[in-house]
């Protein structure tokens, strides 16, 4: 299964994270996660906790960012997509495939390659340590 | 309570070990194609027509990934090439980590084209890359005519699409040329091969495919 092999890669690097700064107890993680992602956050969630179950992470929330698609384009633009022009050029209705169909520069109208979307993303933790100073 | 800055990227440690499998591969000069596509799609067929009709020509090498059983290494081992086996276990794709221990086991200066067969699916090996030269995803028109429509990335990361066993699409009642405008709707420009193992002159182009790519790699 997909997320048990991504929450393990997890798991993994939050201990270690936590074991370098003393902490005592990881109350939350938070993940950086792209929409285009093939990733389902709650399927990771019940991952992560079954594979904390035993650790100081064993009550830790898993809190998921979802980060939108962008874009670079030969005519020098980088950035975001045109979420509104997106849905209204594209002939379908649902959201992940008018994003992965063309994705046309907000600037020049041309298809631009897509940079970003697809990341997953360990952005921080909150711990517990014994010396609260 | 401490909040700690991370900022691992999971898929990004993937991908620098599928750089440092491409670097190694292009050392020698190896052409790599990581074959994507749903169980029974036909990608060991489609990759022992090529190695049959490549192997006089080329030194061939395959990796053969499965959940567990060994049946298509197996059937790339009948026809005399060094394959590596391997068993994922419980994933559902195979990671750069895993190609980089098959590499170990392949003697890459013998070697110009390298298939590495994924495991049949076509959602998690999109977000692994391998370190391939070519991302090749194969359907099949017994999946359906919206099998393309229901997995948008494995198309739109991909380098060449075939559609195979085309020669049963009405039997099956599917159009074949609905599925190649749905893969060019995701990613126009992208080549679609039509295949059937009976029809030889589809095989042909299939198999010339992979053979421009082995001549890039050798004038790199």
């Amino acid at each position: 299964m997909h997320e048990l092999s991504i929450a393990c890669e997890i798991f993994e690097q939050v201990m270690a994270t936590a074991k370098e700064h003393g902490a005592t107890e990881v109350k939350h993680v938070t993940l950086q996660m792209g929409r285009l992602s093939h990733t389902n956050p709650e399927q990771l969630s019940f991952c992560f906790n079954v594979l904390a179950n035993e650790s100081i992470a064993k009550d830790a929330d898993l809190i998921v960012e979802m980060i939108p698609p962008s874009l670079e384009c030969e005519c020098g633009y980088t950035g975001a997509v045109d979420e509104k022009k997106i849905r209204e050029n594209c002939k379908f209705e649902s959201e992940l495939l008018a994003y992965a169909a063309v994705m046309e520069c907000p600037v020049c109208g041309k298809p631009a390659q897509l940079t970003g979307g697809r990341e997953l993303i360990i952005k921080s933790i909150e711990i517990e340590t014994e010396n609260q100073d | 309570m401490h909040v700690i800055d991370m900022g691992h990227d999971v898929y990004k440690a993937n991908d620098k070990v599928a750089e440092k499998n491409k670097k190694k591969l292009d050392k020698y000069q190896v052409f790599s194609v990581n074959v994507m596509g749903a169980i029974g799609s036909g990608k060991t067929t489609l990759i022992e027509e090529a190695i049959r009709q490549l192997k006089d020509k080329y030194n061939i090498a395959v990796i053969a990934g499965d959940v567990v059983a060994e049946m298509d290494s197996s059937r790339f081992k009948k026809l005399d090439v060094p394959t590596i086996p391997v068993n994922t276990g419980k994933e559902c794709h195979l990671d750069a980590k895993l190609v980089e221990k098959a590499l170990d086991e392949i003697d890459l200066s013998n070697t110009d084209l390298l298939f590495i067969e994924n495991v049949g699916n076509l959602i998690c090996p999109v977000d692994f890359k391998l370190g391939e030269h070519l991302r090749v995803v194969i359907v099949s028109v017994t999946e359906g005519d919206d099998i393309i429509l229901k997995h948008p990335m494995i198309f739109k990361t991909s380098d060449l699409a075939v559609i195979n066993k085309v020669d049963i699409a009405h039997a099956v009642d599917v159009d074949a040329e609905k599925m190649r405008d749905d893969i060019l709707s995701l990613k126009p420009n992208v080549p679609v091969i039509l295949t059937s193992k009976h029809d030889w002159e589809s095989l042909e182009t299939w198999i010339s495919f992979i053979e421009l790519g082995v001549k890039e790699a050798q004038n790199r």
